[in-house]
């Protein structure tokens, strides 16, 4: 008996601190989803059913910051992931001084989206930023562009940031599931005058595709969550054209104080991410993400 | 073509992209180094940017500590990140000990709980917490931030701690127990020094976790003597003009810690992050 419980006894304290931070919040928000929950009227709380969500449908911008969501999330992923893959591949043979060219180029991983939406919004500014006087320069563009001032624009300057902060972390994952190919396989396919481009296919794809299967839907997530970027950048502007989701969730639960619909926006994420999650992995047939 | 011409081609080409992943990841830091390192007039001299400083001057950090009071902010970054990274260091190595050693009913539920905390948005756990901490005075506490930071970096801690134990071979335990040592003086003798450099990465990524947090920070914590790096530089982000020498300086002040941090632990941050990941 004693024995028995002596795993769960290790693992009171994490449960105990995960249920309290997560668990309780968690329904609270459902519950808080299906009210008209103001901060600023405390005595007028009271459910509506699902008016929130009905708001949801009714709210004007509500089609485009979907949109939004969608691209940003989606030309992150691609973007992070095949630059990572690149710099993996090219990281794989050992060289003198990896070690060291790993710590620089691998730090961006340890650097706050606070300071990254920083760099780039000063990078990206229109009068006085760094990028416009070299398109200048190099004759690419005549006049300086607003780049945080411009819909779309705002949204690609978000889009940047998040592809070089992102390339790191898939490029370790990706180097690390490389180094796990035994060498004998190339020395086979070498032998039997397999090229360059094809063991790339037949060999390097097919043994790192666990790993870039969970790393990709970990960071699809990850990056749909994350908004400081936003918020540093272009605070969703010009008139919520760089706004997704989260980025919008936020600003309604602290900007107008109505939690209610705030709730409900988030219920509505968590749905999708659950489904998302569900069909990545029906279609890709990889039911061992879990063990991240 | 012949195999050497091949494999000259495949260094060139190699060569040429570390090359450019180098300049990817070093230019921008060096515009916001540099951008520190200038006077604001040398900043705001349109249609003159200047690649390098005209004149090097450290007015912006020393405006940083004086005007602005930047070692309060420092102070207070430190204190919540390094507590929540040793309770967040504590809890996953018991945690972590657990899903590594034992098998028992429930553990795949328990590791399904864990990844399912990491799909949640972030707000939605916040907005009901803020509404809890309120009610309990935790609000404009770093209390209230520690609870908060402890529990969002758990889960992937107490994941990277067990992958660090299983890469202990359980049979340096039995024999341990062999000669008579206690659990607890096999584990303290035995596994937690060989598996100290995975400790202090799971520590590391505690805390650049609550290090590098701006929102739940900006959220819980009105008060300016109580704001954490984060929180107190984006303050400076004014509406119309923007002190951006004086905010580089305050990026490279926030960077250095974690930078410096991941440089020495690369190796086995790096180990860390891939461990599970990679593991059939």
């Amino acid at each position: 008996m004693k024995k028995k419980m002596q795993p769960w006894l290790f693992l009171i304290p994490v449960l105990l601190v995960l249920l309290l931070l997560f668990g309780y919040p968690l329904i609270n928000s459902v519950i808080m989803a299906f009210q008209n929950y103001k901060l600023t009227q405390p005595d007028n709380i009271y459910f509506t059913g699902f008016e929130n969500f009905m708001k949801l449908f009714g709210d004007s911008d509500s089609l485009m910051i979907i949109k939004n969501s969608i691209i940003y999330v989606v030309v992150s992923v691609i973007g992070q992931s095949l630059l990572g893959l690149i710099l993996a591949v090219a990281l794989k043979k050992q060289f003198r001084g990896r070690g060291l060219y790993q710590s620089i180029v691998f730090l961006p991983w340890a650097f706050s989206g606070f300071v990254v939406g920083l760099i780039f919004r000063w990078s990206f500014n229109g009068e006085y930023g760094v990028l416009n006087d070299i398109l200048m320069k190099l004759g690419l563009i005549n006049g300086k562009l607003a780049w945080l001032g411009t819909p779309g624009l705002s949204l690609a300057v978000i889009i940047i940031a998040m592809i070089w902060m992102g390339i790191p972390f898939f490029a370790i994952m990706i180097l690390a599931a490389l180094q796990s190919i035994p060498t004998d396989v190339y020395e086979a396919a070498d032998v039997d005058g397999c090229g360059t481009i094809r063991q790339f296919f037949q060999i390097t794809l097919p043994y790192i595709k666990p790993t870039l299967i969970t790393t990709i839907l970990l960071r699809t997530i990850w990056i749909f969550n994350s908004f400081d970027l936003i918020v540093i950048i272009t605070a969703g502007g010009p008139a919520n054209s760089s706004q997704t989701l989260p980025a919008y969730m936020y600003s309604k639960a602290f900007g107008t104080y109505d939690f209610g619909f705030a709730a409900a926006l988030g219920v509505a994420l968590m749905i999708i991410l659950a489904l998302y999650a569900l069909i990545f992995l029906k279609v890709t047939k990889y039911d061992k993400a879990g063990d991240f | 073509m012949s195999r050497k011409t091949k494999n000259a081609i495949g260094n060139v080409i190699r060569i040429l992209v570390l090359v450019f992943f180098f300049l990817l990841v070093v230019l921008p830091i060096y515009w916001m180094v540099s951008t520190s390192l200038k006077t604001s007039q040398e900043i705001l001299d349109i249609g003159n940017l200047t690649y390098f400083p005209n004149e090097i001057t450290f007015e912006n950090y020393s405006d940083l500590f004086q005007q602005y009071d930047y070692g309060l902010l420092l102070r207070n970054s430190l204190l919540v990140s390094v507590s929540s990274a040793l309770v967040i260091t504590l809890m996953s190595m018991l945690g972590g000990y657990s899903l590594a050693r034992y098998k028992f009913r429930g553990k795949q539920s328990v590791i399904l709980f864990f990844l399912v905390t990491q799909m949640i948005p972030g707000i939605l756990v916040i907005i009901p917490l803020y509404i809890v901490f309120s009610k309990l005075g935790l609000i404009n506490t770093h209390v209230g931030l520690f609870i908060y930071y402890v529990a969002v970096n758990l889960p992937f801690c107490v994941m990277t701690m067990r992958s660090f134990f299983e890469r202990i071979p359980v049979t340096l335990e039995e024999a341990a127990a062999m000669d008579g040592c206690t659990k607890t003086q096999s584990l303290f003798k035995i596994v937690f020094p060989i598996m100290f450099p995975g400790i202090i990465s799971v520590f590391v990524f505690g805390f650049i976790g609550a290090w590098n947090e701006l929102i739940a920070g900006s959220i819980f914590i009105s008060t300016p003597g109580m704001w954490t790096i984060p929180v107190g530089l984006k303050t400076l982000i004014g509406k119309y003009n923007v002190e951006w020498g004086l905010l580089m300086a305050g990026g490279v002040m926030a960077l250095l810690p974690t930078a410096i941090m991941f440089a020495a632990m690369q190796k086995f941050i790096v180990e860390g992050m891939t461990a599970g990941a990679v593991k059939e």
